[in-house]
């Protein structure tokens, strides 16, 4: 076993390298740029050394530097992580020159699988069932109509430089390809300056299923059963849990044994992941060999009970896989959400900024593999996610359950995340069901006439937390100011219960509180359902607060703002407001809260660089399109339109920076 | 008359009085997003603990065909109530009674609440929506006018007087609302302005609307002049109660203590890494200040003005607390004469209404500039430490990073009477910051070597090294103590229980003569 290791990498991965190197007793040695100096890895690993600048290609994605920091620090491998320089053959062979040890595969077969045409030629040769589709890129129009003669529609149009599903688009008529295959070269050639695309048959309803190999260099191959990733959002994935419900046992051995074949012929060591895509049909198809662990290993290794960073290090060291296919088993069920700072409330645009506050979940079965802290900065230079959150159970609706509330206590404030989001994926019917498809959060999540109302027992669940908060700070100020009050104006009797009338949109709830003898229960008569309803010490004014409703524990948590608290629950976030009787009747003669928008200007909705102008002044614009497009943490987010109007002035170039709330354009 | 019939006839004269201007007028009120004036007092004050006076007071004029129009009460409502269940007096002038309108008989009822509330020691709250003084009555209107100035200048620091602003407020209507601490207003249906825009137009031919001229954005974020800026009748009600539960009723009383339902101990190690340890990087004062005080619970005031400092009520350990902070996001925290202003009054309402003062300290200096020199900010910066250096009441520093120069003896430091001063290992006590420093004691060396910037840089390093901590300070004893910052919560409420018995006194005199 190796004494020293690099961690060429930052976020949770780097925590999590370093936190499965601390329990092996290997020290480890932290890489940092300029932004992240004081991040979570640099003070958690035994060094930290200190690679410059913020930019990646500065920092993380700068091989020399890496590589002197290693021997600088007399580190003997280098872990490369996920992103960056994982996958990146080059780097994987200049360690190797420098006499580190590179943990991961050998730089020629990075190569090799790397390359999408060899990846699935090489499958090929093994009768691994491959996506019809052209082996190679096509260059002009002409051609690519020839190829989808063949293969027929619908069709991928996939860029052959790219990867993590960037200007992939799908093609579902005819009609549709000239516009779609000229979209597409536009987009690969900004983003990788080559515009040769691969064309595909595209499979409707797909999941995405990927197979876990680990190899050793005496050329043993395991597989430790199937992930599935099926929820993505534009192909990054969001939810992944193990085992998949779409995968049997026959299933399972049948994708294990091909994915174990392509490890071995490919010559494959350490551990790697086979990804395919699954019809209707149980059949599968390869997509690409990913020679690095994946940002979802964790919920292999909670159903496996192996810690995967274990095995790659003992692998890299160079001692041999001493598992044998009949040790592993899958026990329950884990599921993964990724936790990443974006605003799903406007388009998922990156959110960006100081973590103000952070509380994980805790308890049984939960996991949160996290790579910041209250106090850590978001910033635009790098992805977006935060932190990963892992649910185990006996079987898939136990660990959904224990995730729901995990996620009802996930506690982040200073940027927006993707929490309760993630919250409304793994509360959806269809989600229960176990419905998957990639495409199920267009379907099901962002389409409006897809969108269900909350299910009226979580509702209440909000309406009793926000009413008994409201209340007990009501009930604590006026008790604890009464005995200053003068004898004068009428005498106030302790009263028996209180009713309420608590309105969030268009649901009105009438509610009747009384506090029972024992202190801290409460009973809650709403319409005809009565709850009894219990909450441990100290928690009222928490912005998380725990109700035990009926015997089943909830956790909630809430924002305030006078008489208006916004919970969030079970991924519904709503705003509560909360009225006793008189002050109902009052509140109808009460008008909207007007709210003063900036007319006539198009405001930047966060920071970031400007990319593209769509327009030019005197140009004619409708509400909803797309003007500008600006670039923050690696993703491109268009600003729309917000009025009818003609551009006026342009108040910005490509390349600027701009803040929130920057005006960009003004409108006549 | 029978005695059935007496009381027939005082139930009749009660509805007659209880209907105002009529139900069509309440509905036109209703229909501009208005609640009526008795709608109002129903919703400030706690249900069935309103005793109104004055129901039959009438107006006495006789011109213009006045006799015959009297609506019993007149053009407002008084009287008094509980709020939280404590003694509060409360008058609502009543728009649809012509327009709300003061005449001499609205005067004397409005008067007549301040001079009880003065004698019985209850804050007042007055609710405004009236189109100005009564014409028709002339000069009589206006003595009313003054003689409610005189008796809010009087009650100024005795009582709370609180104002809010839920209709129109023009002319000399204005100044009652100015001489009280707190005014509330309404957005979009509720203005004040001297002279309006009809008249602006006609005297410098600028146009504006009455919202923009007058309205709650235009006086909570451009004069400074109101304090809240709410969205509705309703909400503009409830900030008052939530703001009354802070003070005490009178200047003789401490502020109200609730029973505290967070630990005082609670640490939150959340709080060493929120201050950015490069002076230039920004973070928000408030994140500290909503970790520190007891729930997170910040009541801020004046929020949208000067934003630059931060002010506000909270409670530590169930007692209330002023809070003034500088604000690191919003102008890199500098004073300038509008912070000033805004922190001086601040303090001063905390030290006349006995509620300590917690100072949150991170602030490069004063706002250099013609303007701001031209501006008076030599007066107005006077203004704040003239109200720091007079408040007798518990006064504690934090200082979280930046202590520099004048600004550092304005902010309650330990000269000016501060009790408790302590600071983060992230504070820089000193004249200026190090680059500053540097350019000025070693110009002549700096120039003088082969790489300036390189020197300058090993300099900068080096006073960063000696200044720019609080250690200085600490040895000299102008800081008390430097923390943990994740402690910080508890430090404060330990010297808050320890200052509970503090005594202080200034020299008698009539008054002072603080820089106006």
């Amino acid at each position: 076993m190796f004494s020293k290791i690099l961690v060429a990498n930052r976020g949770e991965i780097a925590v999590r390298i370093i936190r499965g190197c601390k329990r092996m007793g290997v020290r480890t040695v932290a890489v940092y740029s300029d932004a992240d100096s004081r991040s979570l890895p640099v003070t958690l690993a035994d060094e930290a050394y200190h690679l410059g600048g913020d930019r990646p290609a500065e920092s993380y994605l700068n091989k020399e530097k890496i590589i002197d920091a290693a021997r600088v620090t007399g580190c003997e491998a280098i872990h490369p992580g996920y992103g960056f320089l994982s996958e990146n053959p080059a780097f994987a062979r200049m360690t190797a020159e420098a006499g580190l040890i590179f943990i991961g595969p050998p730089a020629d077969v990075i190569a090799t699988l790397g390359d999408k045409i060899a990846a699935k030629k090489l499958a090929a040769e093994l009768n691994i069932p491959i996506v019809a589709g052209h082996p190679a890129p096509v260059q002009s129009d002409e051609e690519a109509m020839a190829v989808i003669e063949k293969i027929g529609f619908p069709v991928l149009l996939k860029p052959a430089a790219g990867g993590g599903g960037k200007g992939m688009r799908v093609v579902m008529q005819p009609q549709e390809l000239n516009s779609a295959l000229k979209l597409c070269r536009q987009e690969t050639r900004k983003a990788f300056g080559d515009d040769s695309i691969f064309i595909e048959r595209y499979i409707e309803a797909p999941r995405h299923i990927e197979i876990q190999v680990l190899a050793d260099h005496n050329g043993r191959v395991i597989h430790l059963g199937e992930r599935e990733c099926s929820i993505q959002r534009r192909y990054q994935k969001i939810i992944e849990e193990s085992p998949s419900m779409a995968v049997d046992e026959e299933l399972r051995r049948k994708m294990g044994a091909m994915a174990c074949d392509l490890a071995l012929r490919a010559g494959y060591r350490n551990a790697g992941t086979v990804e395919f895509i699954l019809d209707r049909n149980q059949n599968f198809y390869f997509l690409e060999m990913n020679t690095r662990l994946q940002v979802e290993h964790p919920v292999t290794e909670m159903v496996t009970g192996l810690d995967l960073i274990e095995w790659q290090l003992r692998i890299a060291g160079g001692e041999k896989l001493t598992l044998k296919p009949e040790d592993i088993r899958l026990t329950g069920w884990a599921i993964e959400a990724r936790i990443c700072a974006e605003d799903p409330a406007r388009n998922f645009i990156p959110s960006m900024g100081l973590i103000t506050r952070y509380a994980e979940p805790l308890g049984d079965n939960i996991r949160v593999d996290s790579g910041v802290n209250a106090g850590s900065r978001v910033h635009v230079f790098y992805d977006s996610m935060l932190a990963k959150l892992i649910c185990w159970g006996t079987d898939r609706e136990t660990a959904r359950k224990t995730m729901i509330q995990a996620l009802n206590g996930y506690h982040i404030e200073g940027v927006s995340s993707n929490v309760d989001f993630a919250n409304q994926v793994i509360n959806h019917p269809a989600f229960i069901r176990g419905e998957l498809t990639t495409d199920f959060i267009a379907d099901h999540l962002l389409r409006e006439d897809a969108k269900l109302p909350p299910p009226l027992e979580q509702l209440h669940c909000m309406v009793m937390a926000t009413t008994l908060i409201y209340h007990l700070r009501v009930a604590l100020v006026r008790n604890s100011l009464l005995p200053l009050k003068s004898q004068v104006g009428g005498a106030m009797t302790p009263e028996k219960y209180h009713d309420y009338v608590t309105k969030s949109e268009n649901d009105i709830f009438n509610i009747r509180l009384r506090q029972m003898p024992a202190e801290l229960e409460w009973e809650f008569q709403l319409g005809d359902k009565t709850y009894q309803v219990k909450t441990p010490p100290l928690e009222f004014f928490r912005r998380r607060l725990k109700l035990i409703i009926n015997n089943e524990p909830n956790m909630f948590r809430l924002r305030y703002d006078g008489n208006f608290i916004e919970a969030a629950f079970c991924g519904i976030i709503r705003t509560f407001e909360i009225y006793e009787p008189r002050e109902w009747e009052l509140a109808r003669y009460m008008p909207p809260p007007a709210r003063r928008t900036r007319e006539n200007v198009l405001e930047s909705p966060m920071p970031g660089l400007v990319v593209e102008i769509n327009v030019k002044s005197g140009d004619r614009v409708y509400r909803g399109q797309e003007l500008v497009v600006i670039e923050s943490m690696k993703m491109e987010s268009a600003v729309a339109s917000p009025c009818d109007g003609i551009v006026d002035s342009i108040h910005i170039k490509p390349g600027d920076t701009v803040e929130t709330g920057m005006v960009l354009m003004g409108f006549k | 008359m029978e005695p059935k019939d007496l009381l027939a006839k005082l139930e009749q004269k009660s509805q007659e009085a209880l209907q105002g201007g009529g139900a069509s007028r309440i509905q036109k009120q209703h229909e501009s997003g208005k609640l009526s004036a008795r709608e109002r007092i129903d919703k400030l004050l706690d249900p069935g603990t309103f005793v109104e006076l004055d129901r039959f007071k009438t107006h006495r004029c006789t011109d213009f065909g006045m006799s015959d129009q009297k609506v019993p009460g007149d053009s407002v409502v008084t009287g008094y109530g509980l709020v939280n269940g404590r003694q509060t007096f409360v008058f609502s002038q009543d728009f649809t009674v012509f327009g709300g309108s003061l005449s001499l008989a609205h005067a004397e009822k409005i008067c007549k609440v301040m001079e009880m509330a003065q004698r019985v020691g209850a804050p007042l709250v007055a609710l405004c929506d009236s189109g100005g003084a009564r014409i028709q009555e002339g000069v009589m209107s206006l003595a009313g006018y003054a003689d409610i100035f005189l008796r809010n200048v009087l009650a100024s620091g005795v009582i709370p007087q609180l104002t809010a602003i839920m209709g129109p407020c023009a002319g000399g209507s204005v100044y009652s609302p100015a001489l009280t601490d707190w005014i509330f207003m309404v957005q979009n249906t509720s203005n004040m302005f001297i002279t309006g825009p009809d008249v602006i137009k006609a005297v410098t031919g600028e146009s504006v609307t009455k919202e923009d001229l007058g309205g709650a954005m235009a006086h909570n974020a451009v004069s400074g002049v109101a304090h809240f800026a709410t969205l509705n009748d309703e909400e503009c009600l409830a900030k008052i109660r939530e703001l009354l539960a802070f003070l005490p009723l009178n200047n003789m009383e401490d502020a109200p203590r609730i029973p505290c339902t967070d630990d005082p101990g609670r640490r939150d190690l959340n709080l060493r890494d929120i201050v950015p340890t490069d002076p230039n990087k920004p973070y928000d004062i408030r994140d500290i200040i909503r970790s520190n005080v007891d729930n997170g619970y910040f009541f801020e005031v004046h929020e949208h003005f000067a934003k630059n400092i931060v002010v506000g009520f909270a409670r530590f350990d169930g007692a209330p607390v002023g809070i003034i902070a500088n604000q690191p996001s919003v102008m890199a925290g500098c004073l300038d004469s509008n912070a000033s202003m805004k922190g001086a009054r601040f303090v001063r309402f905390c030290d006349a209404f006995n509620i300590p003062l917690v100072v949150y300290e991170d602030v490069p200096g004063f706002l250099p500039g013609v303007h701001q020199e031209h501006g008076g900010i030599i007066k107005h910066g006077a203004k704040l430490i003239y109200a720091f250096c007079e408040a007798t009441v518990p006064r504690l520093t934090l200082i979280t990073r930046k202590a520099y120069g004048g600004a550092y003896c304005v902010m309650n430091s330990k000269h000016i009477r501060g009790d408790i001063n302590i600071a983060y290992p992230t504070a820089e006590i000193a004249v200026m910051g190090a680059d500053g420093a540097v350019n000025i004691i070693f110009r002549e060396e700096i120039k003088k070597t082969g790489d300036p910037q390189a020197e300058k840089n090993r300099l900068v390093d080096d006073y960063r090294d000696k200044f720019a901590n609080p250690y200085k300070a600490a040895e000299l004893g102008y800081i008390d103590d430097v923390i943990d910052p994740a402690d910080t919560r508890l430090k404060i409420v330990s010297a808050l229980r320890m200052l509970r018995t503090k005594q202080a006194t200034n020299p008698p005199k009539k008054h002072g003569n603080i820089p106006l």
